[in-house]
């Protein structure tokens, strides 16, 4: 069983490990990368000086809120002197000289950087496939046809793939059209997406600018409110970080709810899932009813068109976020016999297909004569979308959902484009809307292979989301 | 003489904002550092990097709005436009496409007698692009991002200009206003403000023609060179019998002539879309009410007060209101005496004025100087000194040999204005004139005068000419 | 559906595919544009295109100027600088 970070703490603290045998015990496993879950694996040496000073303040009972912990994180975010990719050919050599906002955080409350955590190239996928540096590989095997390499799930792959195999205790990942939730639900693990504007965007390889949002994967809620608490604040720096009071996620996170919860099922979501998701449903409903808690049907009336709308926003934005990745200041610049040519070069050798495709996808909605059937026209049924979450929200606290339509698929299976952009059907529309959704792992396939059941808040309301989700976790107990 | 042609012409005016930051980072708004010295990772489109608005810009914008003639509007939005280009290190300039912060505007320029209003069809904010050095290497360029990010306003005319001159007057008035507002510091040479001329010819009542625009032109004189030879350009297409095409060109500086750049094998799209980085502007009443006091008076508002409450001819006010700290030079002298205004105007844009150009100084440099003009003026127009004796003591009391008292008083330059001490000299110099006492009593004024000089002579230059003048006419009337 | 200008789009893009990706890439195109096109049944002509989830900001900035040169920072991944210049072969215009 897999220790929280509040059990990793009181070893600590109770000295039974010091911070550089914890560190040691994850650096080993990471250092063997068996899953391909890092892109660059941080030398001890780099680390000493943190692990020093956090046992220090062990030793002095001064300890900050992550000392210590062993994290991962996804190879997206800026890390001041420390090689970030995004997966990429093109920034396959760049260091950043900035620590971007998010974990800056996570730094300042003592935690340890394991590595890098591989994810789909720029966060465009969902298996974690399309990254410069190989797939990453599924902890988790089909007891049926055990040899066959799953995928964990993307963008965010290389995180979810990290804490499953127990190499960092939790990761940092980003989630722009379900890259935490999804990956989590693969692996059998915690992935939080917090309402946009709660977590600084400042730093964080641009894909979705509208949509992109950090969060945690880990083996538990509790630890997923840990991170919220280091991570979850308002950034000047960022135009769309929004001001309002945050929460301590920790604090009465096991406390029962005042009053009664209501809680809706989307019967469009259901239409069509295989019994193994049903099941998921079915048996949460079962076990959280008898909490004073009530389950209402609901149906939105914008499920059908959540992904076109998405498959159009997501690309337009990144065909103009990925326009700076030209060899010329930074990155991998390509030879050219004129600068045209450095220019071609460098981006069409610098991207994979799926980047490729998605900056074309982007390009063309945003063209002149496209512009107001495919980018306004998405934009208009985002609100509608948006309006559809608001309606519901009315009647019920929260909304209930399979996380993934399937389980984890074998590596190379999904070559089609379209397929692969339906595994985000149940995450997308929390995307568009912004509202912060949670994933955990509900129980096993008829392959024995995780499956997850995703909770939706309302606006900024992750501290009652978390509660719900610890209360379900317990329930379930997945890991027992 | 041109064959009936006419040219239509619309501008679109780039004016680097006066901020001490760019329009969307923090780093300095310099002209003049050292290569790539006021760059941030923002500026230099650096991964994960995000704008956030300097909302000094914004009120740079409102007071255009104001001194322009604008509709302001509380809602507008910033947009990218993408293209690539080595000076553009995000791959899209951010801008405002859809909806500006100023529309329909306009602005009344000189047209000989009368005056034209030429109206402005919008003004929005954008950010500036870096510079490309291309002429140090033969095989390479060099970029200095240090102006990425700079603030512009860009400022967009309807075509209703229809000569070189008028362009220039159109410019030069917009450029007048925005250095009057302290919104731009004009200065054309370090890029601050730049034009792009659109173009296209008819015939008088024709359907307007196919336009070119002439991108980037930052001097009068260059705006007039490049309008002239691309009229009689396109004159010569048309008039053996071509078509125009919609080019974008250059201006060569060297050869005075018009070049189409290089053509692309698709046409630019900037695909515009809302940036998602960054939130609406919405600007309140309140915002825009605090800003309208800060204006101060514009150009046209002091011509006319000074030629109708003060009284200067419209030709020298012209020349006061020039330029700014002309007026601020003038103002303050006017407000500090009785002296009238009239004196200290002539004054200010002859002698004094000519004082400055001389020894190279800065008009702004005279501000610590009005007192002591002012003193010099009152003397003369109290009759102390004469005109003559004033200006030829001016350059010392601006040089601060002393006050001008204290230099009249060393120098004995009092104006001798003693009617008995006069009278003998007026005598004196009658002597022996018989002829001519005759020829002015004959009818001839001139005489007067060389009688007037003959006893300035006697007096050393002290003498009160007028006070001469009438004594003189007196004796000769008898 | 009409034909994909995949030449077109790939220059607005700074893209040069591969003369045997292109087709790849202009049917892959198609059939996404043809997925997403389902967006064209619903009437949206009462409702306002949504710019952003965030309601309001808080980061308008004052005038004033923050840290400053870097030059070695913001130079130190270039692939070819030249003392303080990014290097570049030569821009034709």
């Amino acid at each position: 069983m897999k220790q929280s970070i509040s059990q990793i703490k009181n070893s600590l603290k109770k000295k039974s490990i010091s911070v550089e045998e914890l560190h040691d015990e994850f650096f080993k496993k990471a250092k063997l990368n068996s899953n391909n879950a890092y892109n660059l694996i941080t030398d001890k040496a780099q680390n000493k000086s943190l692990i020093d000073e956090s046992q220090k303040r062990y030793d002095n009972s001064n300890s900050l809120p992550l000392d210590g912990i062993p994290l991962g994180i996804k190879d997206l975010f800026c890390t001041k002197g420390v090689r970030t990719t995004a997966s990429s050919k093109i920034l396959s050599n760049f260091i950043p000289n900035y620590e971007s906002f998010v974990t800056q955080q996570l730094l300042n409350d003592g935690s340890i950087f394991i590595g890098k955590n591989n994810c789909d190239e720029f966060a465009m996928g969902s298996s974690n496939e399309t990254s410069h540096f190989g797939p990453v590989i599924n902890p988790w095997k089909n007891k049926n046809e055990p040899n066959n390499n799953l995928v964990p799930g993307g963008s965010s792959g290389g995180s979810a793939a990290a804490v499953a195999e127990g190499s960092c205790v939790a990761s940092m990942g980003t989630d722009t059209g379900g890259s935490i939730r999804q990956p989590a639900s693969l692996c059998g693990i915690v992935g939080l997406k917090p309402t946009f504007g709660s977590c600084s965007r400042w730093g964080i390889v641009a894909f979705a600018s509208s949509l992109d949002q950090a969060g945690p994967l880990t083996n538990c809620v509790e630890d997923a409110a840990h991170i919220l608490n280091s991570i979850n604040k308002y950034d000047f720096n960022d135009s769309t970080s929004s001001n309002h009071k945050r929460d301590d996620y920790v604090k009465d996170l096991n406390k029962k709810f005042e009053k009664k919860i209501k809680i809706g099922i989307p019967s469009d979501y259901l239409k069509d899932v295989s019994q193994d998701i049903l099941n998921q449903i079915e048996n949460a409903k079962k076990v959280l009813s008898q909490h004073d808690i009530e389950f209402i049907d609901v149906e939105f009336t914008t499920t059908e068109y959540a992904l076109s709308t998405y498959y159009i926003l997501a690309p337009a934005e990144a065909s103009s976020n990925l326009a700076r990745y030209d060899g010329i200041r930074y990155g991998v610049r390509e030879k050219g016999e004129n600068l045209d040519d450095i220019y071609l070069n460098s981006r069409t050798k610098g991207f994979g297909d799926e980047v490729t495709r998605r900056i074309l996808i982007g390009a063309y909605v945003l063209s002149a004569g496209y512009y107001d059937a495919y980018y306004r026209q998405a934009q208009k049924v985002r609100r509608l979308i948006k309006n559809d979450f608001e309606r519901i929200l009315k009647d019920v606290d929260f909304i209930l959902t399979p996380t993934t339509p399937n389980e984890a698929f074998k590596i190379g299976d999904k070559l089609d484009p379209i397929s692969m952009y339906k595994n985000d059907i149940y995450t997308v529309p929390t995307s568009l809307a912004g509202l912060p959704g949670v994933s955990i792992p509900s129980g096993l396939s008829s392959n024995g292979l995780p499956l997850g059941i995703q909770f939706i808040g309302n606006y900024f309301q992750e501290k009652k989301l978390l509660q719900l989700a610890a209360l379900a976790e317990k329930e379930l107990a997945f890991n027992e | 003489m041109s064959n009936n042609w006419e040219m239509v012409i619309g501008l679109e005016v780039h004016a680097q904002l006066k901020t001490s930051s760019k329009l969307f980072s923090s780093s300095p708004n310099q002209f003049g550092s050292e290569p790539n010295e006021n760059v941030n990772f923002i500026d230099s489109g650096m991964p994960g990097m995000l704008p956030v608005l300097n909302f000094a810009c914004i009120e740079k914008a409102i007071k255009t709005g104001f001194a322009l003639n604008f509709t302001i509007n509380k809602y507008s939005v910033f947009e990218r436009k993408n293209y690539f280009y080595p000076d553009l290190p995000q791959g899209y300039q951010i801008s405002q496409f859809e909806f500006p912060i100023l529309t329909e505007g306009f602005i009344n320029i000189d047209n000989g007698q009368d005056q034209k209003k030429i109206r402005i069809e919008r003004a929005h904010l954008e950010q500036d692009a870096g510079k490309s050095i291309h002429d140090i290497d033969p095989k390479y360029s060099f970029i200095d991002l240090n102006r990425v990010g700079t603030p512009l306003l860009e400022i967009v005319s309807y075509p209703d200009l229809t000569s070189a001159d008028e362009v220039v007057n159109y410019m030069s008035s917009l450029r007048q206003i925005l250095m009057y507002i302290d919104v731009c510091d004009g200065n054309m040479q370090e890029g601050s403000l730049r034009a792009d001329v659109n173009l296209s010819i008819r015939k008088p009542g024709g359907d307007l023609g196919t336009r070119c625009e002439i991108k980037n032109l930052n001097s009068f004189k260059f705006i007039r060179q490049a309008i002239e030879f691309e009229f009689q350009r396109q004159i010569g297409v048309l008039e053996s019998g071509g078509q125009i095409e919609q080019n974008t060109m250059l201006f060569d500086t060297n050869t005075g002539e018009t070049r189409a750049m290089r053509s692309k094998e698709f046409s630019h799209d900037y695909r515009y879309f809302p940036d998602p980085d960054l939130l609406p502007v919405n600007i309140t009443q309140e915002q825009i009410d605090n800003i309208q006091p800060t204006l101060g008076e514009l150009p046209n508002q002091k011509l006319d007060r000074y030629i109708s409450e003060l009284k200067i001819e419209k030709d020298i006010s012209k020349i006061i209101i020039s330029e700014k700290e002309n007026t601020e030079v003038f103002e303050q002298m006017v407000n500090d005496t009785e002296v009238p205004p009239k004196l200290i105007a002539s004054w200010l844009v002859g002698d004094i004025f000519a004082f400055v150009k001389e020894n190279n100084l800065d008009v702004s440099s005279l501000m610590k100087k009005t007192k002591v003009i002012v003193e010099l003026l009152k003397l003369v127009s109290d009759d102390v000194i004469s005109n003559k004796v004033g200006k030829e003591i001016l350059p010392k009391v601006l040089k601060g040999e002393g006050s001008p008292s204290e230099i009249v008083k060393k120098m004995g330059l009092e104006q001798v204005s003693d009617s008995s001490e006069l009278e003998k000299i007026i005598n004196e110099s009658l002597q022996d004139e018989e002829d001519n006492i005759a020829k002015f009593q004959g009818g001839s004024d001139r005489v007067l005068g060389y009688f007037v000089g003959k006893c300035l002579k006697a007096t050393k230059g002290k003498g009160n000419p007028k006070l001469i003048n009438k004594l003189l006419l007196e004796k000769l009337q008898k | 559906m009409s034909d994909i200008d995949i030449k077109r789009i790939s220059y607005l893009a700074k893209l040069k595919l591969p003369q045997e990706k292109e087709e790849f890439y202009a049917n892959s195109l198609k059939e996404i544009i043809n997925w997403v096109d389902n967006l064209k049944q619903i009437d949206t002509n009462e409702v306002k295109p949504l710019h952003n989830v965030t309601n309001t900001t808080e980061s308008i900035r004052n005038d004033e100027i923050k840290k400053y040169n870097l030059v070695e920072e913001v130079l130190s991944n270039a692939p070819e600088r030249a003392q303080n210049f990014f290097k570049v072969p030569k821009v034709v215009d």
